[in-house]
């Protein structure tokens, strides 16, 4: 139909609908290869654009990816390696002494290095889901409550203040917060709740989820605060016309449409939160091993391989968890 | 016009050096010149120093380049990263100010040359702590990576079963540590490294979280308590590891521990916010507690201290006149000067006569003394932080060094300990 209408009728067609999600567009010029562009309009080569990039990546993520792959089979030896193709580093990450061994205490026991990557992925999936709890409220609050574009840039950007300090700053200064002289205990004996400095805020997983939930969940607020203010008011304002409730609304409208905004969110929550190593030390006193600090202390006794083999599992993982968290949403077909 | 007269340690070694000669020939044709002229024709060697926080210190290597007129450029590193570079990129400094504990590795390494001790000026001042093991007759020499155990070698740089003319490193700066508490939280005097698991102090004890060094302080314990006993706390078997951590472990759950800190800082800063009353310490942290204004004291455990001691070392890429421009450096550090600029932070130097004169009476007396200062002393930045009547904990010089009950060490298990550190933390 399209081919055979003249152009006045296309046009008139546009014109009858409703401009959609993002408004009514232009129509395109129907004979393009009359408006093709001179070369020198055309400006650089794609090749020549992407040159840059495509080289930086090359020599300081592709070439170095792949020395640790190389290392990662490779035989540690005091203060170093040989390149010694084995794959005991593997062996040695996921089982340990007496793991097939059916008498032995370690039966089929996996080792430390594994139940060290579950626990560094249990802390990221808790916090992730508080991030989400806390976030996608504030996100939608900016988008949907606050009508006046110019609060709702003010509001986002106070939302971003915290990011304007840098990390180690703001994981240092839940210290007084939650210490045994800290402003939680003073004000819980003040208050007559408890009578001596408790424990259990600081250096405590209660403490270390807090603070890594306030140090990343704004990472989680913008991606879904701007998929919630790119939905078309209009879209919402005819569902309530046509009766529907404003549970019925979020579930069957918002919801859905804000959902590639929540997987950036959690894809950034996920990869930054897997890699932790520096909050575990500030903020739960060393008292965790995360993959993270694994990676560091085996590099700190030059046994390279194995570190290499810990940072090729906690890639793993990332990808893992980001493919599945795609899957979930089809991020390109919802944007 | 000092400089022109007055020939540098350097040039009196090497006869007429390329630099005296540069300076010859900038003289004449530069005759009438200002007096700043000489010293930019002046082909200073360039020195990369790498080291960690102790010795790297802008104050230092400033003074050295002015001293020296080599141009001293310092990097302070983290452990890990200082470990991972003076083993790999041995071409990226002429010096390393290292750790006689880190000796197992580097030495089989050949990333380092041997010293000639004839070309180091007070190699003879340098006391025997390094060269025997033993400060005075009779002191003990404690386990572990002791430096006597680790300084001589062979001309080819493998290892001599005796004094001979080469080492693998100059020994300079060195301390014993031991545990920090607050008098005030501990209600009573530390005297033990058994108190490190004392269940008076339950929940309000924190340890190194560096599994070399870590393992150690526990050993000093559970060993005072009679648990166990080693056969070399520096060099442990796997089956003392596993009993060890699997008693680590055990107090872990039962809430014994309050944190395990990596840095100074954070050791300092768990004593000053109350967090807990008795951890293992570095001695200058203890100052810098008490420097807030919370008390803090240094324990002299009856079991005796954990040693530790630093040198210079000399990459082995280093040749010609690099090489006499380290020798420089070297003996720079061991004229006295950085002795007393790193004793009034509480470490001490290898040949500590020459830094006697460099501190004033009181300081001296305070610093290796042991006695009580005779006046408000200052830190080299000039903060002051002894007042005056304080007297140093664990006494004098000779009463830390003679009674070292173990070395920081690297361990032949190095990689399973770490394993089982691994487990402890994460238990």
């Amino acid at each position: 139909m399209l081919e055979t209408a003249p152009p006045h009728a296309k046009e008139h067609q546009t014109d009858r609908f409703h401009g959609g999600l993002i408004g009514r567009q232009p129509t395109p010029p129907q004979d393009v290869s009359r408006l093709k562009k001179s070369k020198r309009d055309q400006g650089f080569h794609p090749g020549w654009l992407v040159a840059p990039a495509t080289t930086w990546l090359i020599v300081f993520l592709v070439v170095p990816l792949i020395g640790i792959v190389v290392f990662s089979f490779w035989t540690p030896k005091s203060g170093g390696m040989t390149p010694d193709f084995s794959v005991a580093n593997y062996v040695n990450f996921f089982a340990q002494e007496g793991f097939l061994d059916t008498d032995h205490r370690n039966f089929l026991k996996p080792s430390i290095f594994v139940t060290t990557l579950w626990t560094t992925f249990r802390f990221t999936f808790t916090v992730m889901i508080i991030c989400l709890i806390i976030g996608y409220p504030i996100a939608y609050f900016l988008a949907m409550q606050v009508k006046n574009f110019k609060w709702q840039l003010a509001l986002f950007l106070l939302a971003m203040v915290p990011f304007w300090t840098s990390y180690l700053i703001r994981a240092v200064a839940w210290l007084p917060m939650l210490g045994r002289r800290g402003l939680f205990n003073k004000m819980l004996q003040s208050l007559g709740i408890i009578d001596k400095p408790s424990s259990f805020f600081l250096y405590s997983e209660f403490g270390y989820t807090m603070a890594l939930t306030q140090l990343y969940v704004v990472l989680c607020i913008g991606p879904i605060f701007f998929s919630l203010a790119k939905i078309d008011k209009a879209i919402i304002e005819a569902a309530k016309d046509m009766g529907a409730t404003n549970f019925q609304v979020f579930r069957e409208i918002i919801l859905p449409l804000s959902l590639p905004g929540v997987a950036i969110g959690m894809i950034f929550l996920f990869v930054m939160l897997m890699g932790e190593f520096a909050t575990a030390v500030v903020v739960y006193g060393g008292k965790t091993s995360t993959t993270g600090t694994v990676i560091l202390n085996y590099y700190a006794i030059a046994n390279y391989p194995f570190s290499a083999v810990n940072a090729i599992m906690l890639m793993l993982a990332m990808m893992i968890g980001v493919v599945f968290i795609l899957r979930i949403v089809d991020i390109r077909k919802e944007l | 016009m000092t400089t022109l007269t007055k020939p540098t340690m350097h040039e009196t070694r090497t006869g007429l050096s390329r630099r005296r000669f540069v300076l010859t020939a900038a003289g004449s044709a530069a005759a009438g010149a200002t007096l700043g002229a000489p010293a930019i024709v002046y082909a200073a060697e360039t020195i990369r120093t790498i080291g960690l926080g102790v010795s790297i210190i802008n104050e230092i290597q400033s003074r050295a380049s002015k001293d020296t007129k080599l141009r001293v450029r310092g990097q302070a590193l983290g452990y890990g990263a200082l470990f991972g570079k003076m083993l790999n990129q041995n071409s990226t400094y002429e010096i390393t100010e290292g750790y006689f504990n880190d000796m197992d590795v580097m030495i089989p390494s050949k990333a380092w040359q041997p010293i000639d001790t004839k070309r180091i000026k007070n190699w003879d001042k340098i006391s025997n702590l390094c060269k025997t093991g033993a400060l005075t007759p009779g002191s003990s020499k404690g386990q572990g990576d002791a430096p006597f155990r680790h300084l001589w070698l062979n001309k080819d740089g493998s290892r001599a079963s005796g004094p001979s003319q080469y080492v693998s490193m100059v020994p300079t700066f060195h301390n014993a540590d031991s545990l920090g508490y607050n008098p005030e939280e501990t209600k009573r005097k530390i005297e033990s490294w058994a108190e490190l698991f004392s269940a008076d102090f339950k929940g309000r004890v924190a340890l190194l979280n560096v599994p070399q060094i870590g393992t150690m302080d526990a050993a000093m314990g559970v060993e005072a308590m009679g648990l166990m006993k080693f056969g070399d706390k520096g060099d442990m078997t796997k089956a003392e590891i596993d009993k060890l951590v699997g008693f680590l472990i055990q107090k872990k759950k039962e809430g014994h521990f309050r944190a395990f800190w990596e840095t100074f800082g954070q050791s300092v800063n768990l004593m000053v916010s109350g967090e807990v009353a008795l951890q293992s310490m570095w001695s200058p942290a203890v100052t810098a507690v008490k420097a807030e204004g919370v008390p803090c004291v240094y324990a002299a455990p009856k079991e005796g201290m954990r040693g530790w001691h630093g040198g210079m070392a000399i990459s082995s890429k280093v040749t010609g006149k690099k090489l006499d421009a380290a020798y420089e450096y070297i003996n720079w550090w061991l004229n006295g000067w950085a002795g007393a600029f790193v004793a009034r932070q509480g470490y001490y130097m290898s040949n500590f006569n020459e830094v006697k004169p460099h501190l004033s009476g009181e300081e001296w007396d305070f610093w290796y003394g042991g006695k009580a200062a005779a006046k408000e002393l200052s830190d080299p930045f000039g903060t002051p932080i002894v007042r005056k009547g304080e007297v140093r904990d664990g006494g004098s010089y000779e009463q830390r060094f003679k009674n070292i009950a173990v070395w920081n060490s690297l361990m032949k298990e190095n990689n399973y300990l770490v394993k089982r550190w691994t487990e402890f933390l994460s238990a």
